[in-house]
This record gives structure tokens, sequence and C-alpha cells, in this order.
């Protein structure tokens, strides 16, 4: 859609993009991007994976040079050919993979590479002090301590890292800051924490552009939405005058209709007719500790079942399902599989028990990015394609690859496409397809849908419900607790390595009073402090 | 798009990783034949199989350890020390087999020994393997300062680095042997597999149960061997072993895989790509000294070609792929023809088409050009 009111002069226009559009050899990133971004607003750019909002991003950054099209700051044509450009021009990006070094300290990260020197001309020794006097005003406003600065970055949470990162744009007069995704890796009041940070960076009178996937978070936050689809401006609009279904409608163009469950809407994704047989227990856990991560944890699991784990972050969700992979050892506890007492010393182990997962971090520690799908799908159970057990077996594993790429929906060119080249709501479902290949009784699903669009999450959810529906087991992980309530059958509440209670989500439907309520429960579990 | 598809084809065949280093190769090969006439003769074609053959095998036990991500710098010591026990055994009157046995036992030891420090215990794999080229170097010293390590009479021994089987040189069959052995071990196996899991992400390779610390202990393992099994045929080669035998040869061999193009940062590499780089070292030397260079410049000219062999492979590799690409704005051939319309149907096209698209896999692997 073409500008319209741009020519306004009413509110201060600071940024504007004008019909960018980016060729990759074969695709089209960009296909006419507009933007417009006024002075002290918090303007979302919505869109799902795929839709271009990374590679418009990499152009406002000066990574990215579109083949088309012209970017104006304060109503002047610019030019991003470098990062450098994109920073003098006051646009700061924060990338959703933070850059900070963990190693060194706040003050050396937010002066990386731009360090205040004493002495002649400026090329003496680092000035400490300078350093510290020039962000002082702004810690303060950030919640960061003078102490803090000393301390390295590796020290604090996802959350203080971000603010590092704030910190460091207004320490070099950012006028524009773009959030990819800030959310993504934060616990539910982590997230509180950083929109109330939003607010006193628009205070100060500088523009966000906020990329985020979560329909939810937008409301009281943002001020007006941009949404892209398949590389184009499809709307502008303010956040007042659009309702979550018009969004979603927006994103996802003419696939809405079909995948109606992105809207939060609960019958859609339905769960499938109860499980063949009755339930048998899979997993135990008696007591189970890891000091100092893990404290006597105890839960069963069975058949049919799915078991959601709530918590913050640090309070021992991975830790827990580390031990159980066997990627960990436990110091004290039982863990029995099917009645029977194991010990899990290797996650190849509880492969051959029929426990497997879909890891945190999909593209760190899920997915082999350089293999291609074919490769990645049996990693964990090579003896099945292997011949004598030694020699493997290269077109029954492509075969088995596609039979998966069919039955996940795996949109793909083919098996021997490389996996870092799919989107991630794709490659997550390799990694699922991985696990099933092993034939496990239960998967363990760490945070499945981090980072991935809102079609493929509903995916991801059926697929777990059909994993269940079958006779297995799921216990999934997850900081967003509507997605808790929504898959589960149970909730375990951790907090500081113990369970702390359990809440039963209501499975019946649309009742939102019944979820404000166990959502609320789960808040006060996972935080109160043990006194 | 408006590339030429002749263009098209030979950048996408330059793109590829290591064709540019065969293409000096072969340059190098038509060089040296123009150069000097003896250089294409049988004689000296299988005279340099068999000095390719010590830093081939080195190269191919490496190429394990590089594809996990790791480095063995204690190979040259290892061939050296595995040189002496073979002697020693055999001058004490043991029987080949056992002779043969020791002397790969040896360089085995030395792996295990590396590989549980390094995968066991955690211990950084550069420092421990660096730790063992010492202790190895030390080792060798004192035996061969305590025992005359030279001439022994056995024919069969002699026969591994000497003899012939109907014209083709004993050290090449068997180097062919242990090479082809090798390389289906990497691509085909699970242990192969396994490796290259481990080298491309350690820790999602562990979660997927891979048994990474296994297969970590393995490759050093089997790199002790190769160089037990390449301290053998050096040990036959010249019947005698002195103290210094085989050092520098780990770096040698570290260079023939770099110029194979396999990457020191892990999860790529093949056994023959290795073995080719070898080659091109060994081709390298040989022709220099038909050409009759003093040998004092051997190194210098080695290292010189080996910088300048990756750097070319990677330009050409650049400028191949950017012109396919068309990614530089300021040609005018790019794909970049038609933004007057981007609501066009080419647009949409290539945004809703899952059909395999043309450039994917070439981009990919230019990346890694550049990464590795």
């Amino acid at each position: 859609m073409p500008d319209q009111d741009t020519q306004d002069p009413e509110p201060q226009e600071l940024l504007r993009v004008e019909g960018v559009v980016k060729h990759y050899p074969g695709v089209v990133a960009l296909g006419g991007v507009s933007l417009d971004v006024r002075a002290g607003e918090i303007h979302a750019l919505l869109g799902e994976n795929g839709a271009g909002k990374s590679t418009l991003i990499g152009v406002l950054s000066g990574i990215t040079q579109p083949t088309s099209g012209q970017v104006f700051v304060d109503g002047a044509p610019v030019q991003l050919r470098r990062p450098r450009d994109a920073q003098d021009l006051g646009i700061t990006t924060i990338h959703q993979e933070l850059s900070l070094a963990p190693d060194l300290t706040v003050l050396q990260n937010i002066f990386l590479g731009r360090e205040l020197r004493r002495g002649p001309f400026g090329r003496g020794l680092l000035d400490e002090r300078a350093m510290s006097n020039r962000v002082q005003d702004v810690i303060a406003d950030f919640g960061l301590t003078e102490r803090d600065l000393r301390r390295p970055v590796g020290e604090f949470g996802a959350l203080t890292q971000h603010v590092v990162e704030i910190v460091k744009a207004l320490a070099f007069d950012a006028r524009l800051v773009i959030l990819d995704e800030p959310t993504s890796g934060l616990a539910e009041e982590e997230r509180v924490a950083l929109f109330d940070h939003m607010r006193r960076l628009r205070e100060r009178g500088i523009s966000i552009v906020w990329v985020t996937h979560r329909l939810d978070e937008l409301y009281g936050l943002a001020d007006r939405i941009t949404v892209l689809r398949d590389g184009r401006t499809v709307a502008r609009t303010d956040t007042d005058e659009s309702t979550p279904e018009d969004l979603v409608r927006l994103m996802v163009g003419r696939k809405a209709t079909s995948l109606g469950a992105v809207a939060e809407d609960r019958t859609a994704a339905e769960r499938p007719a109860g499980p063949a047989g009755s339930p048998v227990e899979v997993l135990r856990l008696e007591n189970v500790s890891r000091r100092p991560v893990l404290h006597d944890v105890s839960l069963t699991i069975s058949s049919g079942e799915i078991l959601g784990i709530a918590g913050v972050a640090g309070a021992g969700r991975t830790e827990l399902a580390r031990v159980i992979l066997g990627a960990d050892r436990i110091d004290g506890g039982q863990i029995s599989v099917d009645g029977k007492p194991v010990r899990i010393r290797h996650p190849r182990d509880a492969y051959r028990l029929g426990i497997a997962m879909v890891p945190e971090e999909r593209k760190t520690l899920g997915i082999l990015a350089d293999f291609p799908l074919d490769k990645n799908t049996t990693v964990s159970r090579l003896g099945k394609v292997a011949r004598l057990g030694m020699m493997l077996d290269r077109r029954r594993e492509r075969a088995v690859t596609r039979d998966y790429i069919d039955e996940l929906g795996v949109r793909t060119s083919s098996a021997s496409e490389r996996i870092r080249n799919l989107s991630g709501g794709n490659q997550q479902k390799i990694v699922i397809a991985r696990c099933l290949f092993t034939g496990p009784r239960l998967i363990i699903f760490d945070e499945p849908t981090q980072g991935i669009d809102v079609a493929a999450k509903a995916e991801v959810y059926r697929l777990i419900h059909r994993f269940v529906a079958g006779g297995g087991a799921a216990l999934v992980i997850s900081s967003e607790i509507p997605e808790l309530l929504h898959v589960s059958d149970r909730i375990l509440v951790m907090r500081e390595g113990a369970i702390a209670g359990e809440v039963r989500p209501d499975l019946r439907g649309d009742d939102l009073e019944a979820d404000e309520r166990a959502s609320a429960e789960i808040m006060s579990l996972a935080a109160r402090s043990v006194a | 798009m408006s590339v030429s598809p002749l263009s098209r084809r030979l950048s996408r065949v330059f793109a590829v990783e290591g064709v540019a280093v065969a293409v000096i190769f072969v340059g190098m090969i038509v060089f040296f034949s123009l150069a000097s006439p003896f250089f294409l003769t049988g004689g000296n074609i299988s005279n340099l199989l068999i000095e390719s053959v010590i830093i081939a095998l080195l190269a191919a036990g490496m190429t394990f350890v590089l594809v996990v991500g790791g480095i063995d710098l204690s190979v040259g010591s290892v061939t050296g020390l595995s040189a002496a026990t073979t002697m020693w055994a055999l001058m004490s009157g043991a029987p080949l087999p056992v002779g043969l046995l020791i002397g790969i036992g040896t360089g085995v030891l030395a792996g295990v020994v590396n590989g549980a420090v390094i995968a066991l215990l955690g211990v950084n794999d550069f420092i421990v393997t660096l730790a063992m080229l010492s202790v190895g170097a030390g080792l060798l010293q004192v035996v061969t300062s305590n025992v005359q390590l030279t001439g022994v009479e056995s024919e069969a021994f002699l026969w591994l680095a000497g003899g012939d089987v109907l014209g083709v040189p004993a050290p090449v069959l068997i180097a062919v042997v242990v090479v082809a052995v090798l390389e289906f071990v990497l691509i085909a196996t699970p242990f192969g597999r396994s490796a290259y899991a481990a080298g491309i992400g350690p820790r999602a390779a562990e979660l997927a149960g891979v048994p990474v610390r296994r297969v970590r202990f393995g490759v050093y393992v089997l790199s002790g061997a190769c160089a037990g099994g390449a301290g053998v045929l050096l040990a036959s080669k010249l019947n005698s072993v002195q103290s210094g035998l085989a050092s520098g040869y780990e770096l040698t061999a570290i260079a023939a895989a770099v110029l194979g193009g396999i990457s020191l940062a892990g999860g790529r590499g093949s056994v023959w790509r290795a073995v080719l780089g070898a080659l091109f070292l060994g081709t390298l030397s040989q022709g220099l000294q038909m050409l009759g260079v003093d040998p004092l410049w051997f190194t210098i000219v080695t290292g010189l070609s080996i910088v300048a062999a990756v750097a070319l492979d990677r330009v050409v590799g650049r400028i191949a792929l950017s012109r396919l690409l068309g990614a530089d704005p300021s040609t005018p051939a790019g794909p970049s023809d038609g933004p007057a319309d981007p609501g066009g149907p080419t647009a949409d096209a290539a945004l809703e088409n899952d059909d395999p698209r043309l450039d994917q896999p070439l981009a990919g692997s230019a990346r890694e050009a550049r990464t590795s």
C-alpha cells in the first residue's frame, strides 16, 4: 500500500522508507516496502517469518543494500552503505542475538570500538571516568548501578543484557532504536520490565521500531503498527484502530481461514480424540536432585498426557529436561521409565529408552546447521539406517526424511537441502522428525515455539497433540504462559530448582476468565520468594 | 537474470570449494612438465607418489581430527617414535608382524593418551597434542641415543617401502588401500557421520544422542594409528632412524588438509581431499628439485604456495559468486532488472513457490568458503 499521509506535517516524521526492494538470486526478499516512523513513537513491525522483517532491518541498519527504493531520515534521502552510516544518523539496531561480549564489563561493552580516550588528540589511554560519566544519568533511569558497570556482562540475565544494549544506544545519541523480537528469550515478568524500559525510551523522545510475533504484547504499548507480508507492506494502522483478528488476517493473508488457531483460538487446535488405550505411566521422577540447580523434584508423566513446566528463567526447567535426557548427571533420587528404575548417563541412553528431546535455542542446540535435512533427521538413531550396523544407507535416509517432510508438512525443495536454509518453523519440524525417528514414548519440548512464526506455532502444537493422541507423552517447557495453558493437561510450576505447585488449566474452551485465573496462579507460584 | 549460461556454469564450478586449488595443481604439473622433460616420466611419477605417501597418511588421519573440530600436533614426533620402535623390535629379532604391530601400536598408544586427556578430561586439544609432540620427540631422542637403529635385514620389511606389485610401488598400494578404507569410514559409517555432527555443533550433537566424547576419543586414536603406520613405512624406507626424524611433519600434514579445503573449524572435509593436498605439496617439492632449486628454499616456497593457493581459492570463489549472484550493485547484468514493478508476478512467484531454488545451495557453499 503506498504512502498517503507522509505529507501530513503534524507529527514529526523521523524515518521514512519508500518502495524498498531487495532481490536475492531467485528470491524477492522485499518487493516494495514502505514504513514511516514518527519521532518518539513505538512503531510495531509485524509479519510472519519470511515476510521480510529481517531484510528490512538489515537495510535500515546498513547491513543490506536495497536493490531499489529510498530511505529518508528527517525528510532527507540517505544512503546507508555501512552499519556506521546508520549509527551516525542515530539509528541503532538491537538484534535478537545480542552482540555483547560476555567477558567484558558492561562499561567496556557500551563503548566497545568507540572508547573514549584522554591525552593528546584523544589517542591516549582509555578514559574510564569519562565513559562512566557519560552514561551516568542513563543507567540510573534503567536500573543499573555504578557497580554494575564494572561487572562482566555474562553475569547478567537476558533482560539486563537488553538494557545494556539500550544504554549503549543512548550513550551515542540514538534517535531510533530497532528492537528485533526483544522478548523472545524473556520470562513473563522480564518482558513487563522491558516494556517499561521501552516506555522510558519513548518518554525521552526516542522512536522505537519493534519487531514482534506476539500480538498480545502490542496493545497498550505500540502507537502504530506496520504489517509486512511476502516482502511488502500490506497495512499501516494505529494500534487503537485494529483488533488482533484483523492483524492476524493481514499477516497470514489468504491462509487465515485455515489457521484460525493462531488467534489464540483454542477450538481450532482442539485436542484430537483421546489416546488409544488407557494411560500408563511412562516416566517417574522421585526426589531427583542435581545440586544446586535441582532439589527433590518428583513427577510422573503418563501416555496420552501433556505435562507443562512453567517457571521463570533460572528456575531449573531446562536443567530438569537435561537430567531426564541424561545430558547432566543427577546426584540424588531415582528416575524410572515404564516403572523400571533406570540410570541415564548420556542422551543416547535416553533415546534408546524412548525419551527424545526438542532442545531450546533451535539454532545452536537443535539443528546441525551444516547438515542437510536427511542427516539431521537420522542422526539420533543412525543404527536404524545402517546396513550390518556399519554402512549408512543414503537412499533410505532420504526416503525416511521425505516421509517426514510430507507427514509434518515441511516446506522445502528436497531432503538434501541444507537445514540452515529453512525457516525457523520448518527447522523445528525437522528436529521433531528427528525425535519421532527414534520411536520415542516421551518427547521433551523445551521452548518449542521460540522464534517461529504464528502459523508454524499452531502446527507445532498440532504435532504435539498428534504425538500424544497416538499414545505418546509430552513434557512441554515454555516461558509463555498462554502457550502452556493452551497445550498442557497439567502444569507444574518450578521455582528455584524445585516444584512449587501444580495448576490445571481449563481445557474446555474459551473461558478467558479461567485462563486468567490459571495464569495468575502460575505467576504467583513462580515468583513467590522462599522466605 | 541475464548472466550468460557459460559464465554462469563456470562461476558455479569455481564456487565449489577447492576447485581453484585443483586448477593450480594441474597448472603446476603442466608447468613442471614443460620445464623439465623428465617430470612426467613413469619413474618420476612413482617417485613423487612414494615421497607423498607418508604425508598423505598423516593428512588422512588428521582429516578426522579436523572434522570434529580438533587438531593433532603430535603426529610428527609420533611418526618418528613409531619408526624407532619398529626398528628396535625388528633388530631385537621380533618377527615382522610383531614389529609392525609394535610400530602401529606406538602410534595408537599416543592417540589413546591424547584422546583420553582431551575427550575425557576436557583439556584443550592444542595443548595436549603439543605436549605429546614434545614427549614423543624426547622419547625418540632417548631411544636413538641408546641404541643404534639401522640396518634391518628383513627383505619383507624393506619391501613395504621399496617393493612393488606389477610395477606399482608397494607403499602407494598400501596408502591407496588405507585411504580408501578411511574415506569409507568417514563418509559412510555411523562413526564418520557422528564425527561430522560433533564438528558442526558439539552441543547440539550431544543432545541429539551423538556420543561426542567417544567420537572425539576415537579420532585421536585413528590419527595416532595413521602416524604409527606412517612411522613403519618411514622406517622401512630409510632403514635407519635418527633423533629428530619426521619432525615438522605435523605441520605439513595440516597444510595438506587445509590445501584440500578442509576447514579448521570442523564439520567439513574428506580424506581424498587431504590426500590431494599432500600430492600438491609433494609435486611442488619434487618439481622444485628437478628445476635445481636449492632445497633450502623448499619450505619457503611451500609456505608461500599454501597461502597463495588458499587465498586464490577464496578470491576466485568470491568473484565467481558475486558475478553469478549479481549481488554487486555496480554489475549492470544483475538480477535487479525489474524493480520498477515490485508487485509483478515474479515477486509473487519467487516467494510463494516452493520449487527448488537454483541458487540456494550455491549461496550456501560460498558462505562456507568465506567462513572456513
